[in-house]
């Protein structure tokens, strides 16, 4: 049997396709990620609502709480108590005070007026109301006078 | 005037492709690995100044409250009450017929005193912090054409009331 003889060469593959998805795919991930760092935590589940959009002005200064519970990977509280998790620590509501007198104390080293920050409490759905009545109060306390309350954005059609 | 090889034929240069073919990759990871999808989150102003820890403000002429009653043991809503009003029950039609009510309070936008109402939460201990955020936001407005029309933007809570089923704190 005879075979062909041919010139063994390195096969030429073109790049120019790959490098294009390549690409593409660079520039979706760039202009999709966000390297902001948000205060959320991912443990706090927020109640959905279809009035809750994104500010359109960000807030210079802000305090975020977030209030939620412990749960295992199906979602099931470990841990009845409703927690803030506050710096890697997570401290039961009633407890907080000294935590914000210390941030109050911080806003007022660098020269922000308490009157101009914002506290934001992100909590989970579940949470008793009677809880969060009591965050506010005890931020009352630490002179905290602008509130917002959290909500994830809910897509509904109407 | 003579051109350099301008006789010669054009050749093909050869641009190694391997080193920019490995940080394209490696950015590529990069940006894959940092990916952070987070739902978009709003917020809703509360009013709570300082001087006014939620004494009861029955009466000023513009002021509503809204009184949410809770199953003690669930914390699901039992009742959504609107002050001088039938109680609106506990499902989605609840919260509705709050929306309807404070539409119809503040004119749609036409009534020139609709800036001064004010509407005070008033929860059981145990309800649950989604029904605040839902009365909250039946009362701030609705989507109309995919834009907001707001009603009320003075919103405070009452004082807080006693636990009497669940407390988890």
């Amino acid at each position: 049997m005879k075979f062909k003889a041919a010139a063994s060469s390195a096969p030429e593959v073109d790049m120019t396709p790959m490098i294009d998805i390549v690409f593409q795919l660079i520039s979706f991930f760039m202009v999709i990620t966000n390297f902001e760092q948000t205060q959320a935590d991912e443990r706090v589940k927020l109640p959905a609502d279809r009035l809750a959009k994104p500010a359109e002005v960000k807030r210079d200064n802000e305090l975020v709480l977030n209030v939620g519970y412990k749960r295992d990977k199906d979602g099931n509280k470990t841990d009845p108590r409703a927690l803030v998790f506050y710096a890697a620590q997570d401290i039961p509501v009633a407890n907080i005070g000294p935590k914000l007198k210390i941030e109050q104390q911080v806003f007022k080293d660098t020269g922000v007026d308490l009157k101009e920050v914002t506290l934001i409490i992100r909590a989970d759905a579940e949470v008793p109301a009677g809880l969060i009545q009591m965050l506010i109060k005890l931020s009352q306390e630490a002179g905290f006078e602008k509130f917002a309350l959290k909500a994830k954005a809910e897509e509904t059609a109407g | 005037m003579k051109v350099r090889g301008s006789g010669k034929k054009a050749e093909k240069v050869d641009v190694p492709m391997a080193p920019m073919i490995d940080v394209v990759f490696q950015l590529l990871i990069f940006f894959m690995l940092t990916l952070n999808i987070v739902a978009p989150e709003g917020d809703f102003n509360i009013n709570m100044p300082i001087g006014a820890p939620g004494p009861p403000s029955d009466n000023v002429p513009t002021s509503i409250q809204v009184r949410l009653l809770a199953d003690p043991e669930t914390g699901q809503l039992a009742q959504l009450q609107v002050t001088g009003q039938e109680p609106y029950g506990s499902g989605p039609a609840a919260f509705q017929r709050l929306n309807t009510y404070i539409l119809q309070q503040t004119g749609a936008g036409k009534n020139p005193l609709a800036d001064e109402i004010e509407v005070e939460i008033d929860p059981d201990y145990e309800v649950n912090y989604e029904y605040i955020v839902k009365a909250i936001s039946s009362v701030t407005g609705r989507m109309r054409d995919g834009k907001l029309q707001r009603f009320v933007e003075k919103i405070k809570f009452a004082a807080p009331r006693e636990a009497r089923g669940r407390v988890a704190g």
